[in-house]
């Protein structure tokens, strides 16, 4: 549960750091872990596998980090824009 | 097609913090203490509040925001004890309060009157202790029938709190729980613990509880 309410937050930021109507487009959440946070991170992944595979996403991956410390962040968005390659 | 990498490199916990700080400002500045109130499920949070809005309700200005995963329950008890408003969040399913809800619940009281805020949080020992709510302390309920271990297993909210209320004390003559094991764990995790002991059905412990209480409110005056 402790690890669900977590994920949801993810989403939450995620979806808002893609922008509008963006978020079906991200293919990965890169959040960092610490090995103090107090979080199971086998837990938390689950938690977002299944988030992430539900509207306003579609399928979205997360790249957890595990770090030092009690570090919780997301740190980075992939997205797949659409646009062709440069 | 190009996948872009957005730096983004923010804590899961900053609006909720950001929101809390909003919560703590405005209620130091209205004067008034807020105590948020934890505990696994069943430990008496809700009848511990029932004895003190009945006791010190009006003395002490007390208003009360109560959460419940679901039902409005633990309000309409509440509510039964006071005249005063006893504001009900229902989580709808999620293992906690947060700080958005508790800053809605405060637009629907009146602070003016309000000198002691008990925020009753959701029965649970884990996640409660990673939302900041905008408290000024966390008291921490847990009773004779859940095992003196407690504290060991949940450090983390232990650790946090001001106060731990032993509840259910008039129980001990039928479980093997041992009070002075749990005392020790207790300070094992948090040396600076006020405990105080309490039978809220035999009004045992009460006063010191009420003295705790009046003590942090004093405490806030002087500040």
């Amino acid at each position: 549960m402790h690890e669900m309410s977590l994920a949801l937050e993810i989403c939450r930021i995620a979806e808002e750091q893609a922008g509008p109507g963006q978020a079906m487009n991200v293919v990965t959440v890169g959040v960092d872990v610490g090995d103090d946070a107090g979080v199971e991170v086998s837990s938390l992944a689950f938690c977002l596998e299944t988030l992430l595979g539900e509207p306003p996403f579609a399928g979205a991956q997360p790249a957890i980090n595990r770090l030092r410390g009690d570090v919780l962040r997301v740190s980075y968005l992939e997205v797949d824009d659409g646009r062709p390659d440069d | 097609m190009a996948v872009r990498t957005i730096e983004v490199r923010e804590r899961v916990m900053a609006k909720n913090d950001e929101l809390a700080a909003d919560v703590r400002q405005r209620l130091r500045a209205a004067g008034v203490l807020t105590l948020n109130l934890v505990s696994s499920p069943g430990s008496g949070k809700t009848t511990l509040l029932e004895r003190t809005l009945t006791a010190l309700g009006e003395e002490l200005g007390i208003s009360v925001v109560t959460g419940d995963v679901q039902t409005h329950n633990d309000a309409d008890r509440l509510a039964r004890h006071t005249e005063r408003l006893v504001q009900a969040v229902v989580t709808n399913g999620a293992c906690h309060l947060d700080a958005r809800q508790v800053a809605a619940a405060l637009d629907a009281l009146d602070l003016e009157r309000t000198r002691l805020l008990f925020i009753e949080n959701v029965g649970n020992l884990v996640c409660p202790a990673s939302w900041d709510l905008g408290e000024d302390a966390k008291v921490v309920l847990f009773s004779v029938t859940e095992g003196e271990d407690k504290p060991l297993k949940y450090p983390k909210m232990f650790q946090q709190a001001r106060c731990a209320v032993l509840s259910k004390m008039d129980l001990l003559p039928h479980v093997p729980f041992k009070v002075e094991q749990a005392v020790e764990f207790a300070r094992r995790v948090n040396p600076e613990l006020e405990i105080v002991f309490t039978s809220s059905v035999l009004d045992d412990g009460l006063e010191e509880w009420y003295g705790f209480l009046r003590s942090q409110l004093r405490r806030r005056s002087a500040a």
